[in-house]
């Protein structure tokens, strides 16, 4: 279990684990971990010494533009990364944004909500870091609740080391690469001794 | 954090501040570029788009609303990059072609759900010190709030900013003719270390 394939879903209508069931409020950054918003956890998300963490793919729901009373169908919605206190998305100026809206990375997916984008590279959350998802809506009251999906890969013990070390070399860090490099201290150490 | 994936977003929502709550649709005025960085209706930031000395973009996609005949052109510092095959000046690429979102109908409350025609490739580089600007046109009016049909428009831009001595590889990259992306400035990386890890020549022949 030491590469393991990570998934957190949330929605501001389910109360579990200490958040309170709602909608978001228009215009405030939730956290989708301790928000206090919908499900929660118990403390803030973060690595420990041991463990490597891949963000892979992120989404919320999404907004329609359309010819519609006030031109728009949904939250106007949309998800941030933040690692520390350093957030991943940039305006153009250089300037912290939202993140990426719900309309290009929508969740769920449908007929009419294909995504935009695709999170490549990756985010990675390194040993010892603390790391959050931030939804942030524009509108309320179009949709019942609210909405957001982290895809990561969670790589624990010497597949963490390993990680660290495709990192040094300037390798994209994913199982495969962990993999290969797995094969490689194998092959290297069932080679025989030069003479 | 020196290759990062970014994003844009621009909705003709508001009067050209960041975005903000209570924002309502702005008039797009027919056949006018507007650009969405700094053209004054909807989401904009506070100065146009630029690369510092140490920063290298790619833009690897861009899309709009389908609706009201939208399209979507990349203006390098003054040169627009999508042209006509006369090399007159054109749009760019249309929201039909590249919609936002994928799915989205061709029509405002139409119920067809278009997927891209257009892939943005080989990519558009925008080089160190360089402003880069993206502009949307309707050919259709679109009517803001008020009007009797207001309707929403977006925008989309994906690009991945290369920083700091990523951005220097992009830069050599681009000399030796190799694309840029990702994987590339990984393996420019990856040779470098092979370069410095490797053991050291021990002169001339004997």
């Amino acid at each position: 279990m030491a590469m393991r394939s990570q998934v957190y879903a949330w929605n501001s209508g389910n109360a579990a684990f200490g958040g309170s069931a709602g909608q978001a409020t228009a215009g405030t950054s939730f956290s989708i971990f301790i928000g206090g918003l919908g499900n929660n956890i118990t403390k803030p998300a973060e690595t420990t010494a041991t463990q490597f963490v891949v963000i892979e793919d992120i989404g919320c729901d999404a907004t329609a533009y359309d010819a519609t009373a006030d031109g728009l169908t949904g939250n106007r919605a949309y998800i941030q990364v933040v690692i520390n206190t350093t957030e991943y998305f940039l305006d153009p100026d250089n300037v912290g944004n939202d993140g990426v809206p719900g309309t290009a990375a929508p969740y769920p997916r449908s007929i009419a909500f294909q995504p935009s984008f695709n999170l490549y590279p990756d985010v990675y959350v390194l040993p010892g870091q603390t790391y959050d998802v931030r939804y942030k809506a524009f509108e309320t009251g179009a949709t019942g609740s609210n909405d957001a999906f982290l895809k990561y890969t969670l790589y624990d013990g010497p597949d963490a080391l390993i990680a660290n070390k495709l990192l040094e070399m300037g390798i994209s860090v994913n199982p495969g690469n962990v993999d290969w490099y797995k094969r490689t201290l194998i092959s290297g150490a069932s080679a025989p001794a030069m003479v | 954090m020196a290759m990062r994936s970014q994003v844009y977003e621009w909705a003709n929502f508001g009067t050209g501040q960041r975005r903000t709550t209570g924002m309502t649709a702005q008039t797009v005025t027919a056949n006018q570029e507007l650009d969405i960085f700094i053209g004054g209706v909807g989401n904009n930031i506070t100065k146009p788009a630029e690369t510092t000395a140490t920063q290298f973009v790619v833009i690897e996609d861009i899309s709009a609303s389908p609706h009201n005949g939208g399209a979507v052109q990349v203006r390098i510092n003054t040169t627009d990059y999508f042209q006509n095959p006369d090399v007159t000046k054109q749009t760019g690429v249309p929201g039909t072609a590249s919609p936002y979102p994928v799915g989205a109908p061709s029509t405002a409350g139409g119920t067809d759900n278009l997927l891209s025609s257009f892939n943005l490739y080989p990519d558009v580089y925008v080089l160190p010190g360089q402003t880069w600007s993206v502009l949307y046109t309707p050919s259709d009016e679109v009517f803001g709030t008020g009007s009797a049909t207001t309707t929403g428009v977006a925008c989309f831009v994906k690009y991945t900013l290369y920083d700091g001595p990523d951005a220097l590889i992009a830069n050599k990259l681009l000399e030796l003719g190799v694309t840029v992306n990702p994987n590339n400035v990984d393996w420019y990386k990856r040779t470098l270390i092979e370069q410095s890890s490797a053991p050291a020549s021990t002169g001339g022949a004997e």
